[in-house]
């Protein structure tokens, strides 16, 4: 991905947007008592199109806006979204996107990497309460809501970032301008 | 090249992961102030308009989950349950009929508190936290408003939660649910006390503990806060804010005490208006 300036703003609008959506909208919503989470999805998606370096710098800032607006300890969100980000990007920089299913499936598997990644931190900040068997439950549900609005996203993203997408067919086909012509 | 990009590649990484583990060290528990104020306050606004925006969204969202629901529930038992509530939570039905519009122009005052100096805000839900490890949501109301930290926050059901951080034009509520919330409450109507604390995960049950054995409680039972007050110490809630009702009773051997299960009056999970009880005696 090339980040120019503007590019760097459609991402800074990407995160913004993305995080309102997730605590207006995503987290206030429940099917079957539980409501999706977003950010490890978009963080997916972004490593995806832009690296690991890009995914992990995508995660960290989704996670620090989160925290500051939950007022949360600073910190806990974005070490496990930025992991997210970079294991997405290596996937991208290892491996071809050859089928439709690959973001889809990369959002599942990464969303159970993420909140996991959340209740190995909680347990390292400490628990005061009981937990219940139900936040497996809760976490795999979260995993399969993943995988449906995985794609939306991931194209959703892909078409705000196309102008900086090197690998993009479309990209490709564009003809030059002639000046004069 | 290829190498000198990998090494700038794990340098970066090395950095953001370092700067979580200081920023987690640093401000955990304590909150890093300024940062978090300035953030919250100046995102406020979107996330009002973010808010009324979506509401249509996410009321449409709800109506298909509670359908869900609905299939599963017995019709009788719904019944009993209403019947049930009308008996121990006197006026309470009376009390849910408008009870939004009432908030909204702050008319309502339940007999927990008319007698009390607390002067209830009402507040709209505008973010919620994405993990079931926060039970947090925040409203959009703060310090102008009169709100201050550790302020008692109701629904139409019941108490909700507590404000936990609060900034000029938003305060975060920890709700019941979250794994820090410890509540110090009676069943009414025998006033047994004990303690709820949150079974982390399941949102619809709380657990009634230290509670002796030879207390004998019953399923269905209301349980309020007890609103305690000892040695220039009190409690944070006011006393007889309805909380839930029992819905088992069970010994727990290896403590000799009772460990009471209980489902929260309020609707945690679909949380639109709330009630800040701002004011109240010196804590």
């Amino acid at each position: 991905m090339i980040v120019t300036p503007r590019i760097f703003l459609r991402l800074a609008a990407i995160v913004v947007v993305g995080v309102l959506l997730q605590l207006s909208f995503f987290s206030r919503v429940a099917l079957f008592h539980t409501s999706p989470d977003v950010m490890p999805a978009l963080v997916v998606s972004l490593g995806l199109l832009g690296g690991s370096m890009t995914g992990a710098v995508a995660g960290f800032s989704i996670g620090l806006l989160v925290d500051c607006l939950l007022v949360e300890a600073l910190g806990a969100t974005s070490l496990v979204l930025l992991g997210t980000g970079y294991l997405a990007g290596l996937f991208r920089e290892r491996f071809d996107i050859h089928s439709a299913l690959v973001p889809p499936l990369l959002c599942m598997g990464l969303t159970l990497f993420a909140e996991i990644g959340y209740a190995a931190v909680q347990v390292m900040l400490g628990i005061d309460s009981p937990v219940s068997l139900l936040i497996v439950r809760d976490m795999l549900l979260k995993s399969v809501y993943a995988f449906f609005l995985g794609w939306p996203i991931y194209l959703a993203v892909r078409r705000i970032l196309r102008p900086a997408l090197v690998e993009e067919p479309g990209a490709r086909r564009r003809s030059p301008t002639v000046l004069g012509a | 090249m290829y190498r000198k990009q990998v090494r700038r590649r794990r340098a970066v990484l090395a950095l953001l992961v370092i700067s979580s583990f200081v920023l987690l060290t640093v401000t955990y528990g304590k909150g890093s102030g300024g940062l978090q104020r300035g953030v919250s306050t100046a995102f406020s606004p979107l996330q009002d308009v973010a808010d009324r925006a979506l509401k249509p969204a996410r009321d449409l969202v709800g109506w298909f989950d509670k359908t869900f629901d609905a299939r599963g529930e017995n019709s009788r038992l719904k019944s009993e349950l209403v019947k049930s509530r009308e008996l121990e939570v006197a006026g309470q039905a009376a009390l849910q009929e408008n009870a939004q519009l009432r908030k909204l122009l702050k008319l309502d005052r339940g007999p927990a508190l008319a007698a009390s100096s607390y002067e209830p805000v009402a507040a709209r839900v505008i973010a919620r936290a994405p993990t079931i490890w926060h039970s947090a949501v925040t409203v959009d109301v703060g310090s102008g408003d009169g709100v201050a930290v550790d302020d008692a926050v109701l629904s139409g059901d019941g108490l909700v939660g507590r404000v936990a951080s609060v900034e000029s034009s938003s305060a975060q509520v920890a709700l019941i649910t979250d794994h820090a919330s410890a509540i110090s409450a009676k069943v009414v109507p025998s006033g047994v006390q004990g303690v709820i604390r949150p079974d982390l995960g399941d949102p619809e049950d709380l657990i009634l503990d230290y509670i002796d054995t030879t207390e004998k409680i019953g399923i269905g039972q209301s349980v309020v806060t007890s609103g305690w007050r000892a040695q220039g110490l009190a409690s944070l809630f006011p006393p007889n804010l309805p909380v839930g009702e029992v819905t088992r009773a069970s010994i727990v051997e290896q403590e000799a005490s009772q460990q009471v299960r209980l489902r929260p009056y309020a609707d945690l999970a679909n949380l639109d208006l709330v009630q800040v009880l701002t004011g109240g005696p010196e804590r």
